[in-house]
């Protein structure tokens, strides 16, 4: 008890290892802790984020892109968005943050393993998806078949490029790409909104589990789809976005009903949240 | 029981004065009252329903939630004790249920020093305060059932003091604190809680609005009518015993050096939840208001509402100050009307 009690808000140091610039205004930060803890301790799991800090620019959330199965640096995908991002990128390797977390309810990794999953990304939405994406790599054998779709609106916005390329020379994930407008005449694979590559698979909804990460808009029409194509609303789970301020279910801001974004998400089942009508 | 003469009230908080920091009604210059300071010459025991509830004294306005020295955060603990003497029921059932928030699930330190090391004097009600009181349908008031470290009943020139607490016999050691036969007590109290009960209207478009969110939802256009008169002021929130919102801001005093804050917010912003993107959840004033009242009437969490009705307690500020009519009461009314 006494001063020693835990406070919440408590703030970690932690150090820029690398950067790596991804696509305009996208880059991704490797860190690591300064205070001795390792990323094993962490204890992140896929889907989760992290609030990151710089005094004098404030804090914002930040999902975890890498997954726990590699703890060498924890990972971050960060674009350029306001005060805190553009802090972030004006700093470089070696130079020092805060962080707190890790904060919110990630995928349901147990509920998957063994299952057939179909992952839907959307733009950025592919950062917090990567968590997951590279956990079920890491250890292919407990999961069943895997599909990825991803969709960015133009060719020159594909996040993770080598990474995703690597895809298409294994076996043991289905990768389709969408561009939603390809005025350049570049693109070999599908041009149209992401869930045009609905038609160029076949599905199993009842023994597989969709996990949706994008905008808003994509929500809608990607989780509509899914329904009729008769996928269960307990198979269908999406990682939320809100405005948040303390990742720890105090401030009010990331309140969806009776759910809090950042500890009950954000990642969420159909199923809760169908009926929030404000929730997608 | 102890018995408390009115006349002895600023020597006995000139006493307590000595371990404790009182906040207690004071008469201002044009003549309205709030809790300030302990100060003899403007103390009153003449006072309705202060502008402000009390959470002040546990969640600040705006408070340090780090001292940030190169680039290092440390909390500062806070060493003051406060008094609060006079509050209302529906006010100390405000300071519970954002207690119970603050506490619940992942323990809020800030809050809890501070819950920790207050003492609470309640002044239970013998009538309204004024006519938007209705705590008696909240079951906020109009006296404390628990939660108090003393409870003062009015009976013209005395207090009969209830003690609710260690704390608050400590307090009561002064001589100033006769005794008052216990039998005699309970029945003037039991007397003093029916008369100062029945004075107070029950309000059932309470419960009946409730039960219309639970159900099928208020129509948008009760929202959107509310909201196209709402001038986002904000006052509502802020006279709120029971908003607990807040955001945070860095103040910078030289490079890696100054204070990390936390201030009241509230939902009724648009900035409030609108993302980088530009994507804004609640985009309406109307969504916003409805998301406000929501909070208060429907998705309110059964542990923090520490056994009344709502996590609204019914000290009726928000119909008192709004500029625009649109505190809880209209609210209810507004929404049982539309689907009456
Ligand atoms: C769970 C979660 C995970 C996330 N994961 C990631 C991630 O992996 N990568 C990532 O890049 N982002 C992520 N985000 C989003 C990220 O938190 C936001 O982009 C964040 O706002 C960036 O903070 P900032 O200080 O840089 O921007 P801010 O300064 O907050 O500004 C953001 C935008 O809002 C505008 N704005 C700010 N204040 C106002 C105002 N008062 N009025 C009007 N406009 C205003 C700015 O102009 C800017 O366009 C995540 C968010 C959540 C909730
Ligand atoms: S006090 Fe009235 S006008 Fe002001 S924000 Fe509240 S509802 Fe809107
Ligand atoms: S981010 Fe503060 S309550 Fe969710």
């Amino acid at each position: 008890m006494g001063d020693h009690q835990e406070n919440i808000y408590e703030l970690r140091p932690a150090t820029i290892m690398r950067t790596l610039p991804q696509i305009r205004d996208h880059r991704l930060f490797q860190l690591k802790l300064d205070d001795g803890g390792s990323w094993e301790s962490f204890g992140h799991q896929p889907g989760q984020f992290i609030e990151v800090s710089i005094f004098g620019k404030g804090e914002a959330p930040i999902s975890i892109s890498s997954p726990p199965t590699r703890c060498d640096s924890l990972e971050i995908c960060v674009r350029r968005a306001g005060k805190l991002t553009n802090a972030l990128f004006a700093l470089g390797k070696g130079s020092r943050l805060h962080i707190r977390g890790p904060y919110g309810r990630g995928f349901p990794v147990e509920t998957l393993k063994g299952k057939k999953l179909l992952f839907v990304a959307g733009g950025l939405g592919l950062a917090p998806l990567r968590s997951l994406l590279l956990y079920v790599l890491d250890r292919r054998h407990e999961f069943d078949d895997l599909i990825l779709m991803y969709g960015t609106n133009n060719p020159d916005n594909v996040l993770f490029k080598y990474e995703l390329l690597s895809f298409f020379d294994r076996e043991d994930i289905k990768y389709l790409y969408s561009v939603d407008r390809d005025e350049e005449g570049i693109w070999k694979q599908y041009v149209g909104v992401v869930t045009g590559l609905f038609d160029r698979t076949t599905l199993s909804p009842q023994d597989t589990y969709a996990v949706l990460c994008g905008p808003p808009i994509m929500y809608r029409f990607v989780v509509e789809r899914l329904l009729r194509l008769g996928f269960p609303k307990e198979h269908i789970y999406m990682s939320l976005e809100r405005m948040m301020k303390c990742g720890l279910g105090k401030c009010g801001h990331c309140a969806i009903g009776d759910r809090y974004c950042c500890t009950d998400g954000p990642v969420f089942n159909l199923s809760e949240i169908e009926n929030i009508k404000e929730a997608i | 029981m102890k018995l408390l003469a009115k006349e002895n009230v600023p020597e006995v908080l000139r006493a307590w004065s000595g371990q404790y920091k009182i906040l207690c009604p004071a008469k201002k210059e044009q003549g309205d009252c709030i809790f300030d300071t302990f100060d003899e010459d403007t103390f009153t025991l003449d006072y309705r329903k202060p502008p402000m509830p009390p959470k002040s004294a546990v969640f600040p306005p705006s408070s340090v939630l780090f001292s940030v020295q190169q680039g290092n955060y440390t909390r500062v603990p806070s060493e003051e004790r406060s008094l609060l003497f006079g509050i209302r029921s529906c006010d100390l059932m405000g300071l519970h249920q954002l207690k119970s928030f603050y506490l619940r699930d992942k323990e809020d330190i800030y809050v809890q020093k501070k819950m920790d090391d207050i003492v609470v004097v309640v002044h239970a009600c013998s009538r309204p305060q004024n006519e938007t009181c209705f705590c008696t349908t909240m079951q906020s008031g109009p006296y404390a059932e628990h939660g108090f470290d003393l409870q003062l009943f009015d009976m013209e020139n005395d207090f009969l003091v209830e003690v609710g607490s260690d704390v608050g016999r400590t307090l009561t050691s002064l001589d100033a604190f006769t005794e008052f036969t216990e039998a005699d007590a309970a029945e003037r109290i039991s007397l003093i809680k029916q008369k100062a009960f029945d004075s107070i209207p029950l309000v059932p478009d309470v419960a009946k609005a409730m039960d219309i969110l639970k159900e099928t939802g208020a129509c948008d256009e009760v929202w959107e009518r509310l909201g196209s008169k709402c001038i986002t002021c904000g006052g509502c929130v802020y006279v709120c015993p029971t908003c607990t919102c807040f955001t945070v801001t860095d103040r910078v005093f030289a490079h890696e050096n100054g204070e990390r804050i936390r201030s009241w917010d509230t939902c009724l912003y648009g900035g409030f939840t609108r993302e980088a993107s530009g994507h804004n959840p609640r985009p309406t004033q109307g969504s916003r208001l409805k998301r406000r009242h929501e909070h208060k009437l429907l998705y309110y969490n059964e542990v923090d509402i520490q056994g009344t009705l709502s996590g609204c307690v019914g000290c009726g500020r928000c119909s008192d100050f709004c500029p625009v009519h649109i505190g809880t009461l209209e609210v209810v009314k507004a929404i049982v009307d539309k689907t009456a």
